[in-house]
């Protein structure tokens, strides 16, 4: 049986996640999902939780206690597609099958071109995550160059 | 045959203004006009009607000059200077510093050497039409230094850094290159007084096209500007005058050129050839290239790497005067394209001419904030993308000027392109070089000359 937690977002965090152009509806769905079906990777501390939603892979980076808290939330437009490599073990585990999550290179396309990024990955499921200072820097930028001329 | 639009236009005998139609018929659109006293004309002006239409959901909301040097217009476009009326105030400023020139082409919008006057302006002259720019532009300014030829001038530099001082931020000397071949002191004098790029005329990789063009062959020297260009670290955009009689065919192979020159090359910038100043045939439609047939032959000459669908109306100007496309030159040389109309028009339109005159430096200032460490290396990695980006890119634009036989009220009151007149004026740069088929201008020797 799954207890539905309460999950709370400080004033700080929320005016963050509006201010990626994110809903806190979405960042609430993420973490449904992911508490309902353990499709989520841990450090011990906290979670880090995808979920496709339309065009976008939306994610949540929160800690459980008595209830949710959210640390962060961000999001990518480009799709993740296979994993290229993957270097060396990383703190994280992903609770779905309980393996040691590595660190490697994810090809992400996005209008029709592919090329990679530093991921986080685990092979046995071909499953990857893309931290967030990755999301809101490099990928973010090349989005932006893509869709700069509707500005 | 269906009716698009009303506006007026010139009699192109006597440069009077008359009533002009335009029209779709066999999905072509065309200009017709009629002189009470000189006739009637037919002229095609752009390929695809509907393409023609939907152009106009790009329009952008314009932003009208905030001051204007004629305050009571009765007749458009024969008394501009720009008036009230003028939908769109300034983007780029042209300052003609002399009509004197060290070439003596066939085809010259400018009929330098050949028009029967000197113009020459002191440096208080060219001082004074600086001002008009500081007195009527908003910051930042875009000024092009033109004429004749700029490069004549031992002084330019000395006119380059007056502007500078005067609040001017970016200027950039358009040149047939010959000077810049062959003296290195004097492009790197250009380059210390804080000149920020160079708009080369380049009509192709072949000396056959620059005899037709130009009356000699240039290509040599072309390359050697470009070698001398990226020695001192200037950037230079290729400006080619295309004509389906001499170079259409040749638009892909420029394309190219300006890639493998990349980054000294920023861009090539198509002018389809407009039948004013000194041109040496009576045109006819079949002497035209329209923007979408331009589009075209660049699709199929780059063998579809750059598509028609890539380029899109700047929406600074009317959305029939200009396209425009943004590509990443990749490592293996070919053409990665940003841009595609399949965006469709752009969300926020109002005031794009500022939006056009600061775009391009904030956008790539932010890319510098947020990639910080070291720049990647690694192929095929998303962050090196990025880094070819920020260096090895590649516009790729076309503008469509207008002669006495195309021109047309409606374009010419949105044009953000303006001629500086040593009286204080601000003139749209088509009309301000409009002659009639007898050779008379309509401005130009009047403004240069007096009479």
């Amino acid at each position: 049986m799954v207890i539905k937690m309460d999950i709370v977002f400080s004033d700080e965090v929320k005016k963050a996640i509006e201010g990626k152009g994110l809903k806190v509806d979405d960042i609430k769905k993420v973490i449904e999902g992911a508490e309902a079906s353990n499709d989520k990777i841990t450090n011990g501390s906290k979670f880090i939780a995808k979920k496709v939603l339309g065009d976008v892979t939306v994610y949540a980076d929160y800690s459980v206690g008595g209830s949710i808290t959210v640390n962060s939330g961000y999001a990518h437009k480009m799709k993740l597609q296979d994993i290229v490599m993957d270097t060396a073990d990383s703190e994280w585990t992903y609770v779905k099958n309980g393996k040691k999550i590595r660190k490697g290179h994810t090809n992400l396309s996005f209008m029709g071109a592919t090329r990679s990024a530093p991921s986080l990955v685990d092979p046995a499921s071909g499953e990857s995550w893309l931290e967030e200072y990755l999301a809101a820097k490099t990928i973010a930028v090349a989005e932006m160059l893509f869709s700069q001329k509707r500005a | 045959m269906e009716k698009i639009g009303e506006t007026s236009a010139l009699c192109p005998v006597c440069l009077k203004t008359i009533k002009a139609t335009k029209v779709a018929e066999n999905d072509k659109v065309y200009i017709v006009k009629e002189c009470p006293e000189h006739g009637k004309w037919k002229v095609q002006i752009w390929s695809g009607s509907e393409h023609y239409k939907y152009l106009y959901e790009f329009a952008a909301v314009q932003k009208p000059p905030q001051k204007f040097a004629v305050k009571e217009m009765k007749d458009c476009p024969q008394d501009c200077g720009l008036c009230n009326e003028h939908k769109q105030q300034t983007c780029l400023n042209v300052v003609e510093v002399t009509n004197l020139c060290n070439m003596n082409c066939p085809i010259c919008f400018a009929t330098a050497n050949g028009c029967g006057y000197k113009y020459h302006p002191s440096l208080d002259e060219i001082k004074k039409m600086f001002q008009t720019v500081v007195d009527n532009v908003k910051s930042p300014r875009v000024v092009q230094l033109s004429g004749g030829e700029p490069t004549i001038r031992d002084d330019l530099p000395e006119i380059i850094k007056m502007a500078k001082d005067m609040g001017i931020e970016h200027i950039e000397v358009n040149t047939n290159a010959l000077r810049i071949s062959e003296d290195m002191e004097y492009l790197k004098a250009l380059a210390d007084a804080g000149m920020d790029s160079f708009y080369f005329q380049f009509d192709g990789i072949d000396d056959n096209i620059y005899l037709q063009t130009r009356g000699r062959p240039m290509f040599d020297v072309k390359k050697k500007a470009i070698e001398n260009c990226g020695i001192v670290g200037v950037g230079v955009t290729l400006v080619v005058t295309v004509s389906p009689n001499i170079n259409l065919d040749h638009v892909g192979k420029i394309i190219e050129f300006a890639g493998l020159n990349v980054p000294t090359v920023k861009g090539v910038h198509f002018q389809p050839i407009t039948y004013f100043g000194r041109y040496p045939i009576e045109p006819t439609d079949k002497d035209r290239v329209t923007l979408p047939d331009l589009a075209n032959a660049i699709e199929k000459q780059t063998m579809g790497m750059l598509k028609a669908d890539n380029f899109l109306p700047t929406s600074c100007s009317n959305v029939h005067c200009d396209m425009k496309s943004l590509s990443i030159v990749m490592e293996d040389g070919s053409l990665f394209p940003l841009t595609t109309m399949a965006l469709g028009p752009p969300v926020k339109t109002d005031d794009i001419a500022d939006k056009t005159r600061t775009e391009v430096s904030k956008f790539w200032r932010f890319i510098e904030e947020t990639m910080d460490g070291p720049s990647g290396s690694e192929d095929k990695t998303w962050r090196s993308f990025i880094s070819r980006a920020k260096t090895h890119y590649l516009t790729v634009s076309a503008m469509a000027f207008q002669d006495v036989w195309t021109g047309e009220v409606e374009r010419w009151e949105r044009c953000c392109i303006h001629m500086v007149t040593p009286d204080g004026k601000l003139i749209p740069f088509c009309l301000f070089n409009c002659t009639a088929a007898d050779g008379r201008t309509i401005y130009r020797r009047k403004a240069f000359c007096g009479n």
